[in-house]
């Protein structure tokens, strides 16, 4: 029953449509736009709990209580906080390339929102099952670094234009050994088919056989997210918030959102990748599959979540060169072992 | 080995994660107040012989005490220290030959006006007659025990208002505050 229950409103919603004698197209685009609407609700309900969440595990592990004075135990802190950005005015710089300036928070989401179309939360409960979806949302989820330029370039200021060319460097710098890391994963399933990839760690999860990928990817992945200890894109310290600077009001928040919702498709990802995706471990079936994928998930961003509090922040030549030098040589010998051991397997004949 | 530290970090801030939270919501619950902390002044009018000593001790001059002579003694009308003036160094209460002026643990001294800053102790008229303490001598005349009678009617003149102040200043009624 609960195992089914977002598949049987699918369904549900598909028979209702069917029952009024539309044609069977028109049916299934809005079946998709509802599918699409309630990934929409899901990412920015999951943002403003991620935003409490991280304050108060940054709370936590500095021995304070953290928000709790508004609605129940502080929930209602960041509905709060948006609510008072909403009503703030949206100051823009004089000199400012204002078109540019105003896109560019209202895009940040476009490429989440794209990339969590192809991620399966549950079984069968991916909005689309592409059969390229490995590489289609590597490829969406690096146009990010667009809108952050776009961001740090109109704004006219010099504390933007540094910010943003840190993001452009260090993204492009960290894509490589992002992707490299997933390629072992691909080659040993063949396919990059989110489903096949699911499908084929239903006895071993991929982070027992490719530990070292997993290890490159998640570093690569808090690094692609702009998190500590590779937040010298945003470095408050240096740069005030590197592309942020003249953001104020809802414009600030909708990149502050698009972060939360970018660390949940690297974990999302990483969790389809490495830990099974929807599988239940030790057989425990009776807990559904979309009930583990969060839970894996959320694991994940708990980590990256202390990773943030526990360490300081490296400097830029420290960020490339263990980028360039470490992680990208680390990646192709993985691929290289990877392949070599597929080889033998098969010669052995298992 | 490489990533050692790493690793011992996060075991560190994990076992912060579990570990007893140190903040005190500070309406809600306070933070336990050293014994001999310098908080707001107490003084036992009873003990109080109005030497002016404390207010000579003080070098801000804070303190300022009015007096009348009833009788052969010195009745204390008023002692009222400018609070806001005060360094809190306990000169006065050291001062104290009778001990009388103490310190208390209460530092929640903030008005909403600044004419209720001044911390009145002490604000009383002083009777027409000699009280209690001279009874005894009293005895051996007897025109001086037709003139120890009206006692109590000295007592009841006194305006009750001043004495509801001097208690809340004496921090007895803290509940008033700031009203």
């Amino acid at each position: 029953m609960l195992e089914n229950l977002f598949v049987g409103i699918a369904d549900w919603l598909r028979s209702l449509l069917g029952g009024l004698g539309t044609p069977g197209e028109i049916n299934e685009a809005i079946v998709m736009l509802a599918k699409l609407v309630a990934i929409l609700v899901f990412i920015l309900v999951n943002a403003l709990w991620l935003v409490y969440m991280e304050r108060k595990v940054a709370a936590y592990m500095q021995a304070r209580i953290g928000p709790n004075r508004v609605g129940p135990k502080g929930l209602l802190q960041t509905t709060a906080d948006i609510g008072k950005l909403i009503s703030k005015e949206i100051v823009i710089p004089k000199k400012a390339d204002v078109v540019v300036f105003l896109l560019a928070p209202v895009l940040i989401f476009v490429p989440t929102l794209m990339v969590f179309a192809v991620i399966p939360f549950g079984k069968n409960m991916a909005a689309i099952d592409m059969n390229i979806g490995v590489f289609y949302l590597l490829a969406i989820a690096s146009l990010s670094t667009l809108f952050f330029w776009m961001g740090g370039w109109a704004s006219n200021s010099k504390y933007s234009l540094i910010g943003s060319m840190r993001v452009v460097a260090q993204m492009v710098s960290y894509e490589l050994p992002l992707v490299l890391g997933l390629l072992g994963v691909v080659m040993i399933v063949g396919s990059l088919k989110m489903s096949d990839i699911i499908a084929a760690q239903e006895h071993t999860w991929f982070i027992f056989t490719q530990p070292i990928a997993f290890l490159i990817y998640f570093i690569a992945a808090v690094a692609e997210t702009n998190r500590t200890p590779f937040d010298l894109v945003e470095g408050e310290s240096e740069i005030i918030a590197g592309p942020y600077t003249e953001y104020g009001g809802m414009a600030f928040a909708m990149f502050f959102l698009a972060e939360y919702a970018n660390i949940m498709v690297i974990c999302a990802m990483a969790t389809i990748m490495f830990l099974g995706g929807w599988h239940a471990p030790f057989g425990l079936d009776f807990i559904p599959s979309w009930v583990w994928f969060f839970l894996k998930m959320y694991i994940l961003i708990f980590i990256v979540m202390q990773f943030r509090w526990t360490y300081p922040r490296i400097r830029v030549d420290q960020l490339m060169g263990f980028g360039w030098k470490v992680l990208v040589p680390l990646a192709l010998a993985n691929i290289f072992i990877t392949g070599i051991g597929m080889k033998i397997y098969q010669a052995i004949g298992w | 080995m490489f990533g050692k530290g790493l690793i011992k970090g996060l075991q560190i801030t994990w076992k912060e994660f579990w570990a007893q939270k140190l903040t005190v919501q500070y309406p809600d619950e306070q933070h336990p107040v050293p014994e001999r902390f310098h908080g707001r002044f107490i003084l036992d009018v009873d003990k109080c012989i109005a030497c002016s000593l404390c207010a000579n001790a003080c070098p801000n001059k804070v303190i300022t005490i009015k007096k009348q002579k009833v009788g052969k003694k010195q009745f204390m009308t008023d002692y009222i220290m400018n609070i806001q003036y005060c360094l809190f160094c306990g000169l006065c209460v050291e001062s104290c030959n009778k001990d009388a002026l103490h310190f208390s643990q209460d530092f929640n001294m903030n008005q909403y006006f600044y004419r209720d800053l001044p911390l009145v102790l002490v604000q009383r008229e002083a009777p027409a007659e000699p009280v209690d303490e001279e009874a005894p001598a009293a005895k051996a005349g007897d025109d001086k025990k037709a003139k120890a009678k009206p006692k109590p009617k000295a007592k009841t003149d006194k305006p009750a208002e001043p004495a509801a102040d001097s208690e809340v200043a004496a921090g007895k009624a803290p509940d008033k505050e700031g009203q």
